[in-house]
């Protein structure tokens, strides 16, 4: 009886240890969005403070909304400000309004430009 | 005065705009730690920023170290929390120079070295000959290269229970497909 309680106890330990070490990868498409927020406003958030800015973006998942000034298979540009990483190609086209989620990695300084990847479009016109 | 000024703005503006610039927003880097018959440490990051200025060979690369993404989660956060930092130090830089480059007339396949310095988790080191391939088609230069370092040259420890899983030699290898982007 005590062999069983043991071996049963033993197999728990190590499906949760696997699952600790092998867990998913976070999923930005399901997960609630910190900010909402549309592309000149968040453009402009950078230009005038980069460093807080960058501070409180940082790794989280946000929605912004703009108008599709660049598209290439998996990435796509909005106001020429908002840099998005696809996680798959999606269609869309260049001046339509649109709203993508994705989770923000930084702020290139180099083009001045905010940077999302794991991006989805959830919406357009 | 005012009618210098003009002129020098004039000026100023001539040679910005005759920069030949290529650029990339998309540039993959990889970065590999792993030590034989462990599980692999690998981190590919595709959404690197690099600029390349043809008519000096000035080059500056950016990373967003939270983009590397690797194969398990846990690992990617354990890279992200304990060794990177990525929090405090969100950027990775390179700013450098590729020698000879505007003498070169860019046949396929030419090799070139790139000189210069690699930021990252707020450290700085000098990296000399970093062994290019560079292929330039119409519109296209392409950067293709490896090189190594060591974890300590920028602060990060491996602590002593992995240290048979994670190398603290470490490489770093890129592809880079600039595209032309003169301003007019």
């Amino acid at each position: 009886m005590k062999k069983v309680i043991v071996f049963v106890i033993l197999i728990i330990i190590i499906v949760i240890g696997y699952n600790y070490i092998y867990q998913d990868h976070r999923n930005v498409t399901e997960e609630q969005a910190s900010y909402s927020i549309s592309a000149l406003k968040i453009s402009e958030e950078f230009f005038n403070n980069p460093v807080t800015s960058e501070k409180k973006y940082l790794n989280k998942t946000i929605t912004i909304s703009g108008l599709v000034t660049a598209i290439h298979k998996n990435n796509l540009t909005l106001n020429t400000k908002v840099f998005c990483m696809l996680t798959k190609t999606q269609f869309s086209k260049i001046n339509s309004k649109i709203k993508v989620k994705g989770r923000f990695i930084g702020y290139d300084d180099l083009l001045e430009e905010i940077k999302l990847d794991q991006c989805h479009i959830i919406k357009q016109d | 005065m005012i009618k210098q000024l003009f002129y020098i703005v004039l000026f100023i503006n001539i040679t910005v705009s005759a920069q030949t610039k290529y650029l990339t927003k998309t540039g993959t880097i990889n970065f590999e730690a792993s030590m034989a018959s462990f599980e692999e440490v690998k981190g590919i990051n595709k959404s690197v920023t690099a600029i390349l200025n043809a008519d000096n060979g000035q080059f500056a690369a950016l990373v967003f170290v939270k983009g590397f993404r690797f194969k398990n989660a846990l690992m990617e956060e354990h890279f992200n929390e304990n060794y990177a930092d990525s929090d405090s130090y969100p950027k990775a830089t390179f700013k450098g120079n590729i020698i000879d480059f505007s003498s070169n007339p860019l046949n396929p396949n030419t090799k070139l070295l790139l000189n210069g310095t690699l930021t990252f988790h707020g450290k700085s080191k000098v990296i000399n000959g970093i062994a290019l391939k560079i292929n330039k088609s119409q519109n296209t230069i392409s950067l293709v290269g490896e090189f190594n370092v060591l974890a300590s040259d920028f602060d990060i420890k491996i602590p002593k229970v992995v240290k048979d899983k994670v190398s603290k030699n470490i490489t770093i290898s890129f592809d880079l497909n600039l595209i032309n982007n003169t301003n007019k």
